[in-house]
């Protein structure tokens, strides 16, 4: 059964700094949260006071309604923390998996079968007797990771499970990573800098940027509806560009039109867009002239860069007619894959999606 | 009477193996408590094991020589000239080399390991002990070093245990006597013997430690 997570007005100072600050945080029993943030957001923070490993300089950490900086090491045992780095001890593959069981006073025959089936379970049975540090970086991971479930665990926190991985890696990974949790009732908070990762599979999102949460959803609100550009450049969409909304909506982008219409405030804004959704149109139609100065093979699209008065980055099927740098072209953004944000210190805009329906940013 | 060989040379086992034995304990402790703990006034005591690090063992001796001395604060307990004087004298030589050996080998584990073994549901003695586990290998060395330095100082020997044949003589003041008397011949068949012991214990302590490394790698 996953345990119920809360955070109340809580400070973290770390190296003179606070490097945290939550006013009021709860996580369901058996949610999956993912935290979404830059380098140094306070994302390995909030997991070590979730741990336990950490108490808050002030504020108040709970695990089902017992304070961690009080409930000591039995409340510390409900928790599996995956550290960023696998920190396998010297020791066979084996032993690792069972010694969190053995601390837990787990009989040796029960705690065999236990590491035996959090190994096959992440795919790595047959590593069992090996030296663990001689393993793989993803073997690795994936050790650490049956030794986080090996306890089965109310709680499961992930700092940046997958990093150091490729790509194929971190995919085959996070398969067998949403396999072994299918069947548990296990509350889960993963941390990652990658938006991918922290999107897939998460009930809600904590985006975390400079200790402060600035947003929390679901992902595809998230996706849909970015707070402020941090949170958007952390979603993944690519172009972030200064806008101004007129007095009746028009978005417009160095004075071109965009494409974009806002029932939010008129002034100044920025454009969230990924780069599917810049569309490039006729010469005679209005949008945003630019100037495509690089175009790269990527996989299944090319990437075209673009420069105007803004720089822009989309991507064109690679059956598309052919674009070459110096061509001229025109751009507007397509309403489905673009964000009007709030300039910082201006009015929250509201998007207004095709079809004349507005909905409010949350 | 002229002592058997073997009774000088068990004396001077027995002396830096007993020294080395409480050295470790009590070395390994302070060096772990000063790597892991944040105890006030860390810093000063770090430097007093550096320094006692480097203390020539004539002074060690003649220290616990005077703490020692029947007119001395510690002359009741009657341990100068005595095997078990010679042995104080030689934890107080040995300790510092653990103690600050054993603050490095703990100083050079995984920064984090300490918080990872926290959050894998470990208790304090279990996380110290786990830690002695992964740094076993260089905790072994330190004590090594400590039966080196015992087992070769003969400044201590001398003066706390007075080089008395059949009573306190080991195999180191029993070397420098013989060069005294002129018996050079002696006194280098006396340093093969020693050289012979130190290699044979360390020896022993080396095949522990191959194990040790090899059992962490299976």
């Amino acid at each position: 059964m996953g345990a119920q997570l809360s955070l109340t007005g809580v400070r973290q100072i770390r190296g003179g700094r606070e490097a945290l600050r939550v006013d009021s945080l709860d996580v369901g029993p058996g949610e999956h949260l993912s935290v979404l943030g830059p380098n140094g957001a306070g994302k390995t923070t909030l997991l070590r006071l979730l741990s336990g490993v950490d108490s808050p300089h002030s504020g108040n950490v709970t695990v089902d309604g017992i304070s961690t900086a009080r409930g000591g090491v039995e409340l510390r045992r409900r928790v599996a923390y995956a550290t960023q780095h696998p920190g396998l001890l010297s020791t066979s593959v084996r032993r690792n998996v069972e010694l969190p069981l053995r601390w837990r006073k787990v009989p040796r025959k029960l705690r065999g079968e236990l590491a035996l089936a959090a190994l096959e379970r992440l795919h790595v049975a047959h590593l069992a007797d090996r030296p663990a540090r001689a393993l793989s970086g993803g073997e690795q991971q994936r050790v650490s990771l049956a030794r986080a479930l090996a306890i089965d665990p109310a709680v499961l926190l992930l700092d940046e499970p997958a990093a150091g991985l490729d790509a194929q890696s971190r995919s085959a990974f996070f398969a067998d990573l949403d396999q072994a949790l299918a069947d548990r009732a296990t509350t889960v908070v993963q941390v990652s800098h990658r938006a991918e990762e922290a999107l897939r599979l998460a009930d809600r999102v904590v985006v975390l940027v400079g200790g402060r949460v600035h947003q929390v959803g679901s992902p595809e609100f998230l996706n849909r509806r970015p707070a402020d550009a941090s949170v958007a450049a952390l979603v993944g969409y690519d172009n972030l560009v200064d806008a101004f909304v007129e007095p009746d909506g028009t978005v417009l982008v160095a004075r071109a039109p965009t494409g974009l219409t806002c029932s939010g405030p008129a002034g100044p804004a920025t454009v969230a867009v990924f780069a599917n959704g810049v569309r490039l149109v006729g010469d005679g139609e209005p949008g945003l002239s630019v100037r495509v100065t690089r175009v790269t093979p990527g996989p299944g699209h090319q990437a075209v860069a673009l420069v105007g008065a803004v720089s822009l980055l989309t991507q064109v099927p690679i059956d598309a007619p052919a674009t070459v740098a110096g061509d001229a072209v025109r751009v507007v953004f397509d309403p489905a894959l673009s964000a009007v944000l709030p300039r910082a210190g201006a009015g929250t805009p509201v998007l207004r999606l095709p079809g004349d329906v507005s909905v409010t940013r949350g | 009477m002229v002592e058997p060989l073997y009774e000088v040379l068990a004396r001077s086992a027995f002396v830096s193996l007993s020294a080395t034995l409480v050295a470790s304990v009590i070395g390994i402790g302070l060096g772990t408590t000063l790597a892991l703990a944040r105890v006030p006034g860390r810093r000063l005591l770090t430097a007093v094991v550096n320094t006692g690090m480097a203390v020539p063992t004539v002074v060690v001796g003649l220290g616990v020589a005077l703490l020692l001395w029947r007119s001395g604060p510690l002359g009741d307990l009657g341990l100068i000239y005595t095997v078990r004087g010679m042995i104080i004298a030689q934890v107080l030589i040995a300790t510092p080399l653990i103690t600050g050996i054993t603050m490095a080998a703990l100083g050079m584990l995984p920064q984090e390991l300490p918080d990872q073994l926290r959050a894998l549901g470990a208790n304090r003695a279990q996380l110290v002990f786990r830690m002695w586990v992964e740094a076993r290998l260089p905790l072994l060395a330190a004590a090594m070093a400590g039966f080196g330095h015992a087992i070769s100082e003969v400044g201590s020997a001398t003066i706390v245990g007075g080089n008395i044949h059949g009573h306190t003589q080991v195999m180191t003041t029993a070397i420098v006597e013989s060069v005294g008397r002129g018996e050079f011949g002696v006194a280098i068949f006396y340093g093969a013997v020693l050289l012979g012991l130190a290699f044979l214990i360390n020896a022993l302590l080396v095949s522990v430690q191959h194990r040790g490394a090899s059992w962490a790698r299976s």
